[in-house]
């Protein structure tokens, strides 16, 4: 119980660290990159001196950390703030001038645009990693107990075809003949969860190789310990050493992969997957927020990403260590 | 008891069902006719139709709004205006333009269409503290002469009334219960036209029939305009049926189009030029002579043959779709020895002493500007101009196009397209050439702003007309702020049950007569 509590509060100290240097750098990259947010909100034939009022009036032509402790100090209370581009209705705005466009009122607010696409998003990487792991398993198990044969070297084939293929390729090329072509599976936006299978096999595709030589590698070296000779000698059966044992051993480079290089290719994948399929989920939201400098959105967004990296590599290193005891994180 | 075996199974079902459900939903659906229109630009948050300058509301407020008059735009034909919520008009004097307006309409929440909701708007939209102003010729008194007939004068503002002559087809019409209250006009629009608004869930805006339409119920019940910023999207959202229309397609991906049987393409000149704007008011484009030699080294050919289908060859500074144009004889032509005389004539022989230039283009917003680009900067650079080509995404493009506070604006020459919803020609020649504005080339030229007052101060149509071809384009091919390079085709894509759709050349559909068989 105190080495979990000791655990905790020490990662969670580290990991807020990080969130906020991560947050810190994306607010000053924002900024500095070209691409003013105004011109958008306002529309191309804004007079540069109305442009550059609103700018001021939003703090925009603040020094960049003077930005940030503000917006640090609204995210301590909870307010993520509204976007800069998307109306309280939630629609992708164009550039428009009122009176009182930028009442706040008239603008979604951050937190409510994410809780809106987040279920998306989750139902989306949630089944890529069923698939993933569906293909992956078997073919990882059977690779790992067969090293050096037609199994593992099956197995790297596949991943090393997987690995090439570029998602977006593969989105395209999967719309058009399974959808467009075949009709067995609709895509293009979400009206129902046949519309998720589809850019879920394109992620569980990026996935799967990241998972089939993760579990190749861990069950193959596994067999190779001395514990399972030694296990064989004093009489248990092969195949209850590798299921009760091996399999047991192998989980922890497993939810390494899971947590570390899985969830971090996940959520790089999702937001480009989401934008070719038009899925209306965080990546979709991010990557039109980009295209719109919609600040508000790509930094709750960005910080968000990195608090579920943060989290599940905590979650992940605890699970280890309460597998196995020697593991110190 | 439920084993966790059964509990299982029964999930699974229930996923299944649910999945298969999913899948026949659209189906069944059918029963209700929809289009589902994929558009390339997002609406505001903002109903106004005056508050913005956005294309892609533009487009989703002709389904909503009427005009006065109606503007076909037809490629090859001379503008002209027919009856819609105007069922006559008339120019009473230089000042005073008279519209007779149609009896019996309704406003989607069902006010009376009349004089004073005529007067509300024009007054409202052509206020210069307006953010679409610049749409506008300048100021307007409307006088209600009774419930179905309004002056229009412009007999203030020194400027004759003809000027709104095409912008009468451009206008959309309010209520003038609405203009009275903002905050009710910028939540809803409220017009009188075929399809009314419903609703707005996130990217995704509805509409519905108006079964009180004066041009009769549309036979579309429904209307989905949804923003779908990628054209491969698009495209293959067209091709599995989830889109009946696709708008601003690629030309390649318009070509691939050909051999689908259940898709029919569409390919329509716009009221769109592309241009290379020089800053003129920064070295050495400040000197015309400069900005007439890299109008010389230039060889559009090499650009149209990249381009195929995507552009129209023209030689005029607005596009075919618009009032006064005409190809300009002494348009500036593809001419090594003429660049040369003029670039030793400005003092910089063979280029030897200019300053390195910027040029900034796009990718991901028009097509193939990018390798356009690319052929324009080895052109120049082959006359000796040394000029480095910025490639931008759309926002920051879109920031650095424009003049900034202090009147200069990033690089020497930028590429833009200029796209507006009427034939009206100043539409496009005074935001882009008149020193009052000049929003992107920073001209600011007595002689040019001279010859476009004149033409919109001209009386008639046909004087105005003259005066176009005969000194406003001549005058600006010597001086060039600007190049023109084409007039850009826009390329859309429908389900082939669609049938009598309209496609107006700056974008926006006219669904009203359509249907889905």
């Amino acid at each position: 119980m105190l080495f979990a509590l000791d655990f905790f509060m020490r990662r969670i100290a580290q990991g807020l660290i990080i969130v906020l240097l991560v947050a810190l750098l994306i607010f000053t990259l924002l900024r500095v990159v070209p691409g003013d947010p105004v011109r958008i909100m306002l529309g191309p034939m804004v007079s540069p001196s109305v442009a550059e009022q609103t700018a001021k009036e939003m703090g925009l032509r603040d020094p960049v950390l003077v930005q940030f402790g503000r917006y640090v100090g609204q995210i301590a209370q909870g307010d993520f703030g509204r976007s800069f581009v998307r109306s309280a209705q939630g629609a992708s705005t164009g550039g428009t001038r009122a009176a009182d466009t930028f009442n706040a009122a008239n603008r979604a607010s951050v937190i409510g645009l994410i809780a809106t696409a987040v279920p998306y998003s989750l139902l989306l990487a949630g089944l890529a990693f069923v698939f993933a792991l569906a293909l992956a398993v078997p073919i990882g198990i059977y690779a790992g107990l067969r090293s050096g044969k037609w199994p593992d070297r099956f197995a790297l084939y596949l991943s090393s075809i997987f690995v090439s293929l570029p998602n977006i390729w593969l989105a395209l090329v999967l719309i058009f003949l399974v959808s467009a072509k075949a009709g067995w599976l609709p895509a293009i936006g979400y009206k129902g969860f046949s519309y998720a299978i589809l850019p879920a096999i394109v992620l569980a595709v990026e996935l799967a190789p990241v998972f089939i030589r993760s579990i190749a590698v861990s069950v193959s070296g596994n067999l190779m310990e001395a514990y399972v000779s030694v296990g064989q000698i004093r009489g248990l059966s092969r195949s209850r050493m590798i299921v009760f044992h091996v399999f047991r051993n192998s989980l922890i480079p497993l939810l390494n992969t899971l947590g570390i290089q899985a969830v971090g290719v996940l959520l790089g994948s999702l937001f480009l997957i989401e934008y070719v399929f038009n899925f209306p989920g965080v990546g979709l939201l991010m990557i039109n927020a980009v295209f719109q400098r919609d600040f508000p959105i790509i930094q709750a967004i960005s910080i968000l990403a990195c608090v579920v990296l943060v989290v599940v590599n905590i979650l992940v290193d605890f699970a280890a260590t309460t597998i196995d005891r020697r593991l110190q994180y | 008891m439920i084993t966790r075996r059964e509990l299982l199974a029964s999930a699974g079902a229930a996923v299944a069902v649910a999945g298969l459900a999913s899948i026949a939903g659209p189906a069944a659906a059918q029963a209700k006719k929809t289009v589902v229109l994929a558009s390339m630009g997002p609406v505001t948050g903002n109903w106004d139709p005056t508050s913005h300058t956005t294309l892609g509301q533009s487009n989703f407020e002709k389904f909503v709004f009427s005009h006065l008059t109606r503007c076909q735009m037809e490629e090859g034909k001379v503008p002209e205006l027919e009856p819609d919520l105007a069922v006559s008009w008339q120019l009473i004097d230089a000042n005073t333009l008279e519209f007779k307006l149609r009896d019996g309409v309704k406003f989607h929440d069902g006010k009376d269409f009349g004089a004073e909701d005529v007067k509300a708007t024009m007054e409202y939209a052509s206020n210069p503290e307006r953010p679409a102003a610049s749409f506008y010729p300048g100021r307007v008194d409307v006088e209600v002469v009774d419930r179905l007939t309004v002056r229009l004068s412009t007999a203030k503002y020194g400027y004759p009334a003809s000027a709104y002559w095409f912008i009468s087809s451009f206008l959309p019409i309010l209520s003038a219960k609405d203009v009275a209250d903002p905050a009710t006009l910028q939540k809803r629009p409220n017009g009188t036209n075929a399809f009314k608004y419903v609703e707005t869930v996130g990217d995704r805006s509805m509409l519905a029939a108006n079964d009180a339409y004066y041009g009769g119920r549309p036979k579309i019940d429904e209307i989905v305009y949804a923003y779908v910023p990628d054209a491969n999207t698009r495209l293959l959202g067209l091709m599995n049926g989830e889109y009946q229309i696709a708008e601003r397609l690629e030309p390649e991906q318009y070509a691939t189009l050909a051999g689908n049987d259940a898709i029919v393409g569409h390919r329509g000149l716009s009221t769109e030029n592309k241009y290379l704007h020089f800053r003129c008011n920064k070295a050495p484009f400040d000197d015309p002579r400069i900005r007439l030699a890299a109008c010389h080294a230039i060889d559009r050919e090499q650009i149209l043959m990249l381009m195929g289908d995507a552009a129209s060859a023209t030689s005029c500074f607005i596009s075919p779709m618009k009032f006064g144009f005409k190809d300009i004889e002494t348009y500036p032509k593809y001419d090594p020895e003429e660049c040369q005389r003029l670039l030793a004539e400005a003092g910089f022989p063979n280029g030897e002493g200019l300053p390195p230039l910027e040029y900034i283009t796009s990718i991901g917003f028009y097509p193939k500007t990018k390798e356009y680009g690319e052929i324009i900067t080895a052109m120049m650079a082959e006359q000796g101009f040394n000029v480095q080509l910025t490639v931008l995404e759309p926002a920051a493009w879109e920031q650095a196009i424009y003049r900034a506070a202090d009147g200069q604006g990033q690089g020497h020459m930028c590429d833009v397209g200029w796209m507006t919803g009427s034939p009206e020609p100043d539409l496009v020649l005074r935001p882009n050439w008149h020193s009052k504005a000049a929003l992107i080339t920073g001209v600011n030229d007595p002689e040019i702003d001279a010859v476009l007052d004149e033409e919109r101060g001209a009386a008639t149509p046909e004087e105005r007309l003259k005066i176009l071809q005969e000194k406003v384009f001549p005058l600006m091919a010597q001086k060039s702020p600007s190049f023109s390079l084409f007039s850009a085709v826009n390329f859309h894509g429908a389900a082939k049950g669609l049938q009598g759709a309209y496609y107006f050349p700056n974008g926006p559909i006219d669904l009203s007569k359509a249907d889905l068989v």
